[in-house]
């Protein structure tokens, strides 16, 4: 063999290992599993449970989808900075990313471009189940934005978030309403005159921080002003519309005598005594001190109620009867949960979109998936009980032992069992709500706001110095404070603002043919 | 000294960094720092002029001019911020720099050694506790029901005091509070300066039958001053940055306090906090920036006119 042909041998070998190689791996490529990275809400548990779960989860994902899913949590200290920080950061880590039109600023991250836009082929070809489920309800339309859809939205889950009070039936009763039923707003002035009379160790309402809770519970009952949750300026709502004139642009922080009401009601609560001095800077968990009976009110919404309250005040205060009153009990001022309290989107800057709707498809509509994602597994994180009611092994705590995967992106109804710790009286409650509650009409409303950011964040500005002065009763003339904060609202362009909104609903409206 | 100096000569740029290999060195870590979060992100300043969206980045996004910062100025709290900004910081450097001081010149006349490592130790204590819980023990101390001041108040027989209504006390409690927690740490800048000062003055002083109060005021407040003017240069030049963490955990969301005690960081955080708006946080922090800038170039012209020895640059 010449010096030449060794060569050629030596590079045809070479060649061939190194295609071989590249055959080899691109084999690998195919069959290495794809990493699927969830972004969800909620501090991050510790407890082992999640990624026990997420193994026996990710055997089943492998074998259908040749995937592995993995969560990252945006912890809830300073949630919404943290989630909005994290969009903008551009993570190319992260697939699929938890969402809310109305609580985690969907439509605004839409906008900005932190969501990839789902075409309706790869909605077919990767999450069949979740195309078909949505679209037969016809809920698509609630998730788009110029056209195009940006989410899935967890429109199969019934629930209600909305807000009211937490207060004790036998204080009630002892505080001389009938049946221990408290039915309007204001009546609470009775009830929180009882407590501070009678249970020296409690508030009345013990609150942390800043609410507003006194203003708008009040507003919801005594106007059939209805909020547009699309526009928020800080953490305040600043537009609404009245369902008389419901395409009409309107805000309760600038028209009407209600708001001034609502103050003088709350000055004279705050002469009483209802919520400590130093509410603002006080930071405590006034949930466990309603459990604690250290308050006589404790404020959230009927979720919250139905699942914990009754459940925890059942075994901690015997006795207590605990009951709700929601706001806008009155008149059923009120709406029914928008079907984007929870959406899924797929991240811009993912580099498997396809395969995340797949998993996210495989968690949503595949039963086992589903449980063990939601629950755990079986024996040790949940029990099925006899009568077909979801609980906890023995020993279980929720506190320490909680799964903690929060998925509150894509329930499902079919899926989810009545639980043990749920209120006896919750089909009572959805029964009343219902014949009440109102749906939501603006849900495919979009606001544009890139040309009113600025505003909104002056009039942010000029309400979080007013409002929860208004509702901790601090002005010694709330009429005067009122008729001031209207005067800065002016000065920073609300009306310019409102008017932005007002075309933007003119448009709709029309489009529509509601107008 | 040798009898024969040599004549200095300039030498070249690369020959002079080549010399001083070692201290270059150490200079890096500091140098990367400032490159890295200093010099790196100034670029990302453009987004105060863009209506940002993440999709086309800081420098696709729509230019929009000075719009982000209208809101300042239309929303009124450009001048209440800037205001409480500087009024605040000028408070801590007078006081703060005057107490320093006072306490360097004290520490150095204790003669017990244990009692002056003592006295130190227990000032500079508070230096490591973090904002936030000195913000619970504020609380805790002046809060209306619970209060430790206000528990006092009622068992002596008085009326308690409202002290998170009212506004006037705040910059009081504030500028208490920065000093307990800095004059420690700051003293020891002085206490320094006045060891490096050359022990043959004081001598001197001695045989010229100088008291105790004359050393001082002679020999050791004018040895001070160049370590004085430094410090209070570099202060300048953060008058318009506020001292965060202590601020946002004394008065946090307290509406009713934000006339005497919002200052341009915590404002900036209430917004991006509950707006999500970075353009115009980010137009509130270059104002902050070329304000501040604006300061230090005028400071230190200033002192160069003044003395040139003591000037920054």
């Amino acid at each position: 063999m010449n010096r030449r042909n060794i060569i050629k041998l030596g590079a045809t070998i070479l060649a061939l290992g190194i295609s071989a190689n590249a055959l080899m791996g691109s084999v690998q490529a195919q069959d290495a599993p794809t990493e699927i990275t969830m972004l969800t809400m909620g501090n991050k548990p510790t407890n082992g449970r999640l990624e026990a779960m997420l193994e026996k989860l990710n055997a089943r994902l492998l074998e259908q989808a040749n995937a592995k899913l993995d969560l990252f949590y945006i912890e809830w200290a300073d949630w919404q900075t943290q989630y909005n920080v994290q969009l903008l950061s551009g993570d190319d880590n992260v697939d699929l990313i938890a969402t809310a039109t109305d609580w985690l600023f969907a439509w605004e991250n839409a906008e900005k471009g932190a969501f990839l836009p789902l075409s309706e082929e790869m909605l077919k070809a990767n999450a069949p189940k979740t195309w078909a489920q949505v679209d037969a309800k016809g809920h698509w339309d609630l998730t788009k934005l110029n056209g195009e859809i940006f989410f899935a939205p967890e429109d199969n889950y019934t629930q209600y978030t909305n807000h009211g009070f937490f207060y004790r039936g036998d204080w009630a009763t002892e505080a001389g309403f009938e049946n221990g039923e408290i039915t309007k707003f204001e009546d609470f002035t009775k009830y929180f005159e009882w407590v501070k009379a009678t249970k020296p160790d409690a508030y009345p309402w013990d609150i942390a921080g800043a609410n507003e809770a006194a203003l708008t519970g009040y507003l919801q009952g005594h106007t059939d002003l209805q909020t547009l949750q699309q526009v928020t300026a800080g953490n305040y709502f600043p537009f609404q519309t009245s369902e008389a004139d419901p395409y009409t642009v309107t805000s309760w922080y600038m028209q009407g005598d209600e708001l001034l009401a609502a103050a003088e009601l709350a000055k004279k609560w705050n002469d009483i005594g209802v919520w400590r001095e130093d509410a603002l800077n006080y930071d405590g968990d006034t949930r466990e001190e309603f459990y604690a009976a250290l308050t006589g009110v404790e404020q959230h919404h009927t979720q919250t109620y139905l699942t914990q309250i009754v459940d925890n005040m059942n075994t901690k205060q015997p006795g207590s009867d605990p009951r709700f009153f929601w706001f806008g009990k009155e008149n059923g001022n009120f709406f029914k949960d928008i079907f984007t309290h929870g959406a899924m989107a797929v991240s811009a800057n993912s580099k498997n979109p396809e395969k995340a709707l797949q998993v996210y498809d495989l968690i949503r509509n595949d039963k086992e998936n589903y449980m063990l994602f939601n629950f755990g597994i079986e024996g040790t994180d949940y029990i099925v009980t006899a009568d077909g009611k979801l609980g906890f092994p023995e020993g279980y705590d929720s506190s320490t032992d909680g799964l903690g995967t929060n998925y509150w992106w894509g329930r499902m109804d079919e899926f989810e069992l009545p639980k043990t710790s749920d209120a006896p009286n919750k089909a009572e409650i959805i029964a009343a709500l219902d014949a009440q509650a109102k749906d939501y009409p603006y849900s495919t409303l979009i606001v544009s706001k890139a040309a009113i950011d600025p505003t909104l964040a002056a009039i942010s500005g000029v309400l979080s110095e007013y409002i929860p002065q208004l509702q901790y009763g601090k002005f010694d003339d709330p009429a005067a404070a009122i008729a001031e904060m209207r005067q800065k609202l002016a000065d920073v362009g609300f009306e310019e603002a409102r008017a932005s909104v007002q075309a933007d609903i003119d448009a709709w409206a029309t489009a529509r043919g509601l107008k | 000294m040798a009898a024969k100096v040599p004549v200095e000569r300039r030498k070249p740029l690369l020959r002079q960094l080549a010399d001083s290999k070692i201290l270059l060195l150490m200079c890096v870590p500091a140098i990367v720092f400032f490159i890295v979060f200093n010099y790196a992100p100034l670029p990302g300043a453009w987004i105060a002029f863009t209506n940002f969206n993440y999709r086309d980045g800081i420098f696709g996004s729509p230019f929009v001019g000075f719009k982000n910062f209208e809101f300042l100025i239309k929303s009124g709290q450009l001048w209440l911020l800037t205001r409480n900004t500087i009024l605040y910081n000028l408070a801590f450097i007078i006081f703060g720099n005057i107490l320093q001081i006072a306490i360097a010149v004290m520490l150095n006349e204790i003669r017990s050694t244990f009692f002056k490592k003592i006295s130190q130790a227990a000032m500079f204590l508070p230096f490591f506790i973090s904002a936030v819980l000195v913000g619970v023990i504020a609380f805790n101390l002046l809060n209306y029901d619970t209060g430790a001041i206000n528990a006092l108040i009622k068992q002596t027989g008085g009326d308690p005091i409202k002290i998170y209504s009212v506004a006037g006390i705040w910059p009081l409690i504030i500028i208490m509070v920065h000093l307990w927690q800095s004059t420690g740490y700051g003293s020891i800048v002085y206490f320094a300066a006045i060891m490096g000062i050359d022990r043959s003055l004081y001598e001197a002083a001695a045989i010229d039958g100088a008291s105790a109060w004359q050393r001082i005021r002679y020999v050791t407040l004018p040895s001070l001053k160049p370590t004085f003017i430094i410090l209070v240069l570099f202060s300048l030049g953060s008058i318009m940055h506020g001292n965060f963490g202590l601020f946002w955990n004394l008065v946090g969301n307290n509406a009713a306090l934000f006339k005497t005690t919002d200052i341009i960081e915590t404002s900036v955080y209430r917004m991006v906090l509950t707006q999500n708006n970075f353009t115009t946080s980010t137009a509130v922090g270059l104002y902050q920036s070329l304000f501040g800038f604006a300061l230090v170039m005028t400071a230190n012209w200033i002192v160069r006119r003044i003395n040139k020895d003591y000037a920054l640059f």
